[in-house]
């Protein structure tokens, strides 16, 4: 994350080398080394929680991971901040369940099937959303997964209505840890091929174009990117693997209510993940599903009694907003180049220095003290330069 | 100016119109610029020619009229196309993406064709080479990787034009170029663009420095309320009674 003294520098003297922000100055191997630790302690987990309960808050701190990393195909590629992307959870929980129930298909069949056919439901529907922009896209998001709450608590024969539906276990025979255990790995294998995918876009023409968008979308489209059909893309990629993610909860959780699946709540949660981990980097829905999804249900089991659990949900996104608008991987990015040697912004005077030019303000009078600081700041911008 | 004496016509609009409220902003303007020259696009502030920039590049659909790009009915398609098939423009408050690099900003007016190339890495060398010349080009290289938010609003303006060069147009309006920034970069501009209409592209300028409309241009256009009242050489331009009665109200 770039500070204030940061932007001054660079707009005050550092016109030939201003360098864009992003990338840690970290050696070589320490970037691979972490990730394989991080994978091997995700892939570890299950063996390494002491019971079946941490097991089952960790399946759903991955489902949350799941539902951020696919919001963020829209929200963070081409900044459309959708806060109704339950509905494609709900959508594609239900399109299982009803698929199984109704015309017997294998669980995993049935769940692929649905991601589907959210996939072609939301055609229509993003061309008709697309049509518009900021503020009012996010009502029309919400609106959405308000009008599917009602019509699948209404529709009692066909959805369950508000008794719920009962969606059966893929695997019937086996003890609930080791159930959990496998949908931990579903998670995190979905997961895994969602973040294959944001790196694909990420790193593509599509994506340049979709970060265009996110910048600046009327220019994006006078330097020829058809941005309709870019956002409309995205929206589809993220819409279905957002509804993979709530057909792989329905199968693991096995009991839907309208109530849950359509909730703006959930919406909420991916946006606040998103962003606290960061929309610009791969890892950064992911990370801030981890921090917000353990911290919801740390807080849930301290304070569930009360609505208590909630404020601390607030107060932790209202940190979020304050100290990190950029999310936490830019910023601990910020911090760890802080302390790093080359790029320190703390501007080392000794103090024989300080008391000579000290000496040298008093002798020429007040006003020569800012002139002395400025001076002191020029040679510094001038050593920038020289880089 | 290209050799040819008589150049074909490239941009043209017949009977032009788009009102905003009860105001025509554009009333039945017709126009014809020439291929290969530069042109000038000038009149009194609020006589309409962003309006009418903005309905020959897409950007706001006319009510009534056409616009025509060599010969072919352009009338309304959505801005892509119409930068896609060969006219680029710049913005009034110059439009660029802040929090991108040099590089990336022009990477972005690449255009793929087909999944593959859409898929395709963006930072691809060939064009990569090809951003690189233009950042030279527009005397910017030194910074290609900067964050195109942190360089001054004159050298935001060139990067706008090379964006604009990145999208390979024949044709490029650029709407007030000279705007907000320092003479000498003024002069630049101006023989950026003189060396550009060299190479073949058309220019269609709107600005208010007449200085620079007047050593520049090869056809004038003046604008008031909605259409064009006069157009010409310079010179002519200059002298024309009903310029200097839009002009001065006399």
């Amino acid at each position: 994350m770039r500070n204030a003294s940061d932007t001054e520098e660079r707009v005050g003297g550092g016109v030939d080398a201003p360098r864009a922000g992003g990338g840690f100055t970290l050696p070589g191997w320490s970037r691979p080394a972490g990730l394989a630790v991080a994978v091997a302690l995700v892939l570890l987990f299950p063996e390494l929680v002491p019971n079946a309960y941490v097991l089952s808050a960790g399946v759903i701190v991955a489902s949350y991971a799941c539902t951020a990393t696919a919001w963020s195909f829209m929200g963070g590629f081409t900044g459309y901040v959708s806060l109704g992307h339950a509905a494609f959870f709900g959508l594609g929980a239900y399109g299982t369940g009803i698929l199984i129930r109704d015309l017997s298909l294998q669980p995993f069949l049935a769940w692929l099937l649905s991601g589907l056919i959210v996939l072609v439901i939301t055609i229509p529907i993003g061309i008709a959303a697309l049509r518009v922009r900021g503020a009012s896209f996010v009502i029309v998001s919400i609106s959405f997964v308000l009008i599917l709450l009602l019509v699948f608590q209404a529709w009692e024969d066909f959805t369950g209505g508000a008794n719920g539906l009962n969606v059966p276990r893929p695997f019937a025979d086996l003890y609930r840890p080791d159930h959990h255990r496998i949908f931990f790995y579903l998670f995190v294998a979905l997961l895994a091929v969602m973040l294959l995918t944001w790196w694909v876009v990420d790193r593509s023409r599509f994506g340049a174009g979709l970060k265009a968008i996110r910048e600046d979308e009327d220019k994006a489209e006078a330097l020829g990117v058809p941005t309709r059909d870019y956002k409309l893309a995205a929206y589809l990629i993220s819409a279905t693997f957002t509804a993979w993610a709530g057909g792989m909860y329905a199968l693991w959780f096995g009991d839907l209510d309208p109530i849950f699946q359509f909730s703006i709540l959930l919406g909420a949660y991916m946006v606040l993940m998103a962003l606290l981990g960061g929309v610009r980097h791969l890892l950064g829905p992911l990370v801030g599903a981890v921090v917000v999804g353990t911290a919801l249900e740390y807080f849930k089991l301290e304070y569930g009694d009360t609505q208590l659990h909630l404020v601390f949900t607030a107060v932790l996104l209202g940190v979020v907003v304050l100290f990190m608008p950029d999310g936490v991987i830019p910023a601990a990015g910020a911090l760890l180049r802080r302390l790093g040697p080359q790029q320190s912004s703390i501007r080392e005077i000794t103090a024989e220095e300080l008391l000579e030019r000290n000496r040298a303000a008093a002798a020429v009078g007040g006003d020569a003290d800012g002139r002395g600081g400025s001076g002191v700041d020029g040679s510094r911008d001038g050593e920038e330069d020289g880089r | 100016m290209s050799e040819q004496t008589k150049p074909a016509t490239g941009l043209e609009t017949v009977r032009l119109t788009k009102s905003f409220g009860g105001v025509r902003a554009v009333d039945e303007a017709t126009i014809a610029f020439r291929d290969g020259q530069i042109n000038a696009l000038i009149g009194p502030n609020g006589s309409g020619k962003t309006t009418f920039f903005n309905c020959v590049t897409g950007m706001i659909k006319p009510e009534s009229g056409s616009v025509l790009f060599r010969g072919k009915e352009i009338t309304g398609h959505p801005p892509h196309r119409i930068a896609r098939g060969g006219i680029g423009r710049s913005f009034q408050l110059c439009r660029i993406f802040p929090r991108m690099t040099l590089l990336e900003n022009l990477l972005v007016a690449v255009r793929p064709t087909g999944l593959r190339q859409l898929l395709a890495p963006s930072r691809e060398a060939g064009a990569i080479e090809r951003a690189r010349g233009l950042l030279v080009r527009v005397g910017l290289d030194h910074l290609e990787n900067a964050e195109a938010g942190a360089i001054s609003y004159g050298q935001q303006k060139l990067l706008e034009l090379a964006g604009v060069l990145m999208s390979d147009p024949d044709t490029i309006m650029l709407d007030e170029p000279a705007g907000g920034v320092n003479p000498s970069l003024i002069g630049r501009i101006g023989s950026l663009v003189r060396e550009l209409n060299a190479e073949g592209k058309t220019f269609l300028i709107v600005e208010h420095n007449m200085e620079m409309v007047m050593s520049l241009s090869d056809h004038v256009v003046v604008f008031d309320r909605g259409r064009p009242i006069a157009e010409g050489a310079p010179s002519v331009v200059q002298e024309d009674p009903r310029v200097l009665e839009a002009y001065l109200g006399v």
